[in-house]
């Protein structure tokens, strides 16, 4: 473990302006990442995990906004903002210019492999052209060379006659082969951390099994960071080295992915844990979480978490819990957002336990689930 | 199946579809009211032996089925029958007439891809910019206005006010330029632009303004594509995800549109003619059927039919060669 960290995230805010109002998608959130390391980023739908992960490399689109906070990548300032001499906010002069981000961060620093390997091919090139057109941009390899790299990256990512499909289009692809063809383009580029954006959900399990394999075996050869962005919980015990688990936009526990799963801090965690399939219970001991999370455009008042929270007491409605340290572990701090360990300020203890309200159940229809 | 398997297919595929036109256009041309050898003889004494003797001649005394039948074997040996009226070959005259009317709807195609496409693209990528707005005004002007008016009001403008370019006729780019008088090449290919301007642009402005629309809508969503994230993901420059990465997905419909809008050209073709005083098809269509020229008729129609058809396997054959996903008939 490297002192300074490959990437590190600071408060950061990314916001979309919509008719509606402002959707805080992302709501002060912090995390880093160190060489070599697979870091979760966990949460339901609508948590602003790939939001999130979209404001790393500065590709929000519109009506989206990073609006603050502070994103530093070996040093060079991804985001950052500073005020002004009249008093606004306004960009720091070493924040990387768009330019600089698109030819210096995108694709050859950090790549990400996507979640729907169905529609990010683009289905007019053939497989082997996109990949080719990656590795040419990123690492200054001429066509020839780069057509040869880029056989050689389908052959390593489990892609059999890797020449022959190199001519082929993505609909001559099945879902875990496409699945192979973004990794294989992530990793072509050579890049230090590669965002991975839900990239097993749209596959079925055994697939989800394989491309996982295939990650870790080819993290260890390339040493290549992660950033693993999932709702899976399981996929997060088999691959992640640290936790950042998210809801509405805030991160509410971060540890190590053992020490998340053995002294779990937060009851949202602990919620989402016992939501879970494992071996050692039956479906009839699952316990689903009450109701479904709230909009990021009116996020509940103090604990954004306390309508579906079991825990809840009084007042957790007026106390907005900050994200502090609870315990440590490996060398890690075990981070949660929790007014149960901070009983002596707040007086959760005292506070009396919340009557159940009427609940948002799953099958309210006004709460969408596409707030991503 | 390779690409001239392909075309064979569909080229005989399209024999039946030319059939039923046929039947159809028989039908309907010999149920018209009226007859065409009253409007022949008239204000002309003839007696009831003459008119038998003309109808005689030319079979109009048959029944439908067997003139049906003798004009198909016609045909397939390349013969269309002959105009009562203009007592002339029908394949003469539209052979004569045919060339104004393709370089009409050819170059008004030209003028619509050639403007539609980069504004369409240039609307997409400044949605709701002053510029989107006012070419959507444009576009909606355009598929809502007749073409005939916009010809007019073109000739009241650039003919008739400014004195400009030329309201009437066409110069054949095909005939030599000392047919005009013309110094030379230069300037005969000068004067066919000046005299083919105003009408390519009236005929071409729905067809603009259609494909505008189009594209405009398929290059926002294909821009919107999750290829296009992956592209900008990995540092590809804007401009080679509008022209390469989106652009290309985007064709797809416009293709189709341009397949099946000829149709509409071909039909615009005979008002323009009109309206500009051109010689061609359309205008020859027109004093047919009021003269009920029975072959004449059906040569144009089927002649049409034959273009639409041919027009439509094209736009086929583009539509697989643009898109992979599209292939020449075979399973896969």
């Amino acid at each position: 473990m490297s002192s300074e960290p490959l990437l590190r995230v600071e408060n950061l805010k990314t916001q979309f302006f919509t008719d509606a109002g402002t959707v805080r998608a992302v709501d002060g959130i912090s995390f880093e990442v160190h060489e070599g390391e697979i870091v979760g980023l966990v949460g339901e739908s609508g948590a602003g995990k790939s939001v999130a992960s979209m404001s790393l490399l500065r590709l929000v689109e519109s009506p989206g906004e990073i609006v603050g906070g502070e994103i530093t990548y070996r040093g060079e300032t991804l985001f950052g903002l500073e005020e002004g001499p009249d008093g606004e906010l306004r960009e720091r002069d070493d924040m990387l210019s768009n330019e600089e981000m698109r030819t210096r961060i995108r694709g050859n620093e950090i790549a990400v492999i996507f979640q729907d390997p169905m529609e990010t091919l683009n289905p007019v090139f053939t497989v082997g052209g996109q990949l080719r057109e990656f590795i040419e941009l990123n690492r200054d390899l001429s066509g020839k060379e780069a057509r040869k790299e880029a056989i050689e990256m389908l052959r390593e990512v489990g892609i059999p006659d890797p020449e022959e499909r190199y001519e082929e289009y993505p609909h001559q692809f099945s879902g875990g082969m496409r699945q192979r063809v973004l990794i294989a383009m992530a990793l072509a580029c050579e890049p230090n951390l590669i965002i991975a954006d839900e990239p097993t959900t749209a596959l079925d399990v055994t697939v989800e099994g394989q491309i996982i394999d295939l990650v870790d075996e080819l993290q260890e050869k390339y040493d290549t960071s992660f950033v693993w962005v999932t709702h899976d919980m399981g996929v997060v015990a088999e691959i992640c080295d640290r936790v950042n688990v998210m809801y509405l936009g805030e991160i509410i526990e971060q540890a190590p992915v053992d020490e998340l799963f053995h002294d779990t801090k937060h009851p949202y965690t602990e919620a989402l844990l016992n939501s879970m399939p494992r071996p050692d219970r039956t479906v009839g001991e699952l316990e689903p979480i009450e109701g479904v999370m709230p909009e990021a455009i009116s996020p509940p008042s103090g604990c954004r978490f306390h309508p579906r929270c079991p825990d809840a007491r009084e007042v957790c409605q007026r106390v907005h819990p900050e994200n502090k340290e609870v315990a440590r572990a490996d060398g890690y701090p075990h981070n949660a957002a929790c007014v149960k360990h901070d009983v002596f300020d707040v007086g959760y203890d005292e506070s009396v336990p919340l009557d159940k309200e009427p609940q948002m159940t799953a099958s309210t229809p006004s709460a969408g689930d596409d707030g991503e | 199946m390779g690409l001239l398997r392909y075309t064979t297919y569909r080229f005989i595929q399209a024999i039946p579809v030319l059939i039923g036109i046929s039947i159809l256009t028989f039908i309907l041309a010999n149920l018209t009211p009226g007859d065409p050898v009253r409007l022949m003889t008239q204000g002309q004494e003839v007696t009831p032996e003459q008119i038998e003797r003309i109808e005689a001649q030319y079979g109009l005394d048959r029944p439908l089925h067997e003139r049906y039948l003798d004009y198909m074997a016609g045909l397939v040996q390349g013969d269309m029958g002959h105009s009562f009226h203009r007592n002339r070959p029908v394949t003469d005259l539209i052979a004569s007439r045919i060339g104004p009317t393709l370089l009409l709807v050819l170059s008004a195609y030209a003028f619509a891809l050639v403007t539609s496409i980069p504004l369409g693209i240039i609307a997409a990528k400044r949605r709701n910019d002053p510029f989107d707005h006012v070419s959507r005004i444009v576009a909606l002007f355009g598929v809502s206005t007749p073409s005939f008016w916009i010809g007019i009001m073109l000739i009241l403008i650039f003919a008739v006010q400014l004195g400009w370019l030329p309201s009437a006729g066409l110069v054949y780019p095909w005939w030599s330029p000392e047919t005009y008088g013309h110094s030379g090449y230069f300037e005969h290919l000068i004067e066919t632009m000046r005299y083919l301007l105003l009408p390519m642009i009236a005929l071409g402005t729905l067809q603009m303004a259609t494909l505008m629309r189009v594209e405009r809508t398929q290059m926002i969503e294909s821009l919107q594509g999750e290829y296009v994230k992956l592209a900008r993901a990995y540092g590809v420059p804007e401009r080679t995800i509008l022209r390469k990465h989106a652009f290309q997905v985007a064709q797809l419909p416009i293709i189709t549109i341009v397949g099946l809008n000829l149709s509409t050209a071909l039909g615009g073709a005979v008002l323009i003619e009109f309206v500009f005083n051109i010689n061609g098809l359309g205008r020859l269509f027109y004093e047919a059927i009021i003269q009920l020229d029975y072959q004449l008729i059906m040569g144009i129609t089927m002649i049409i039919a034959t273009m639409f058809v041919i027009g439509v396997i094209i736009t086929d054959i583009a539509y697989a060669y643009i898109d992979p996903r599209v292939t020449y008939g075979e399973s896969e």
